[in-house]
């Protein structure tokens, strides 16, 4: 049975090369940024970037476990996005502004 | 052919987006172009006979988290950003050139494992995308049960950290 589906007939390296490309630039993001929300969206933008290359192996395999895997991953990103925003409230509310130089000094 | 095209314009938006969302200034202007590349992604998934997944993606990912990002920047009231960037040529070349390291890697991953995976061409396709769904259910709740009750224990837990991190009142820093 050969594959059938709308977006299929590119093969699967070009979604790879995608998904490379999109965590690269969630990297470079994570590196380069000085607010700490921008890091956690440039982090949500890898974990994105994962899910791609699970979805696209579930795909090309006929296999659902990726599916499943990609699931977990959303929820638990979900969850880090949660516990991170409210660190940036802890930062802000004692700083006045979300800035990742004030993570340097962790002792009062 | 008419899939290649939709694949290259996804992929380009997507790229474009995610461009800008690592250099907008303005914090609300990244969590847009955030949202924006979610929106594609998702769009994307339902190209790949995953639409459980895109429904997942847009309701959970450009509906949910971004909704909690820019409620928390509302939040803060942060104007435009002086300098949104960490200073340094020399330490800013090193984190671009270790990014482009890893995407080389990557790449190089890729092209020289493609003919091992043997799926690219002969493999078989998924069923139908409701068969995929249903099938995608019926796992999750027979051989994935314990792992998903963990994650509602987790969200749980979450849920009640995060309320209680957020009313720290300094901690160490406390004067």
């Amino acid at each position: 049975m050969p594959i059938s589906g709308v977006l299929l007939d590119v093969g699967i390296n070009h979604y790879l090369v995608l998904s490379a490309l999109l965590f690269t630039m969630g990297m470079i993001g994570v590196l380069m940024r000085k607010n700490v929300i921008v890091i956690l969206m440039s982090i949500e933008l890898m974990l994105n970037a994962v899910n791609l290359t699970f979805i696209t192996f579930s795909t090309y395999n006929a296999n659902l476990n990726g599916q499943i895997m990609v699931f977990f991953v959303m929820t638990i990103a979900a969850a880090e996005a949660g516990v991170g925003l409210a660190l940036a409230v802890a930062i802000y509310k004692k700083f006045k502004e979300v800035n990742i130089r004030f993570f340097e000094q962790l002792r009062g | 052919m008419m899939s290649a095209i939709f694949f290259y314009i996804l992929a380009t938006l997507i790229l474009v987006f995610a461009y800008k969302t690592i250099t907008a200034n303005n914090p609300i202007h990244c969590a847009l172009y955030l949202a924006i590349t979610m929106i594609n992604l998702a769009f994307l998934f339902f190209g790949l006979n995953a639409p459980f997944i895109g429904g997942v993606q847009l309701v959970v990912y450009a509906g949910a988290v971004m909704v909690l990002f820019v409620m928390v920047l509302m939040l803060f009231d942060l104007k435009s950003e002086i300098r949104a960037f960490s200073r340094g040529l020399f330490s800013g070349l090193l984190k671009i050139a270790s990014a482009g390291l890893i995407f080389g890697i990557l790449s190089n991953a890729i092209f020289k494992t493609g003919d091992l995976l043997g799926l690219a061409s002969g493999g078989p396709g998924m069923p139908d995308p409701a068969g995929t769904s249903r099938d995608l259910a019926i796992m999750l709740f027979t051989k994935y049960l314990f792992a998903f009750e963990a994650l509602g224990l987790l969200l749980l837990l979450v849920a009640v950290g995060a309320v209680a991190v957020s009313r720290i009142k300094g901690g160490t820093h406390a004067n």
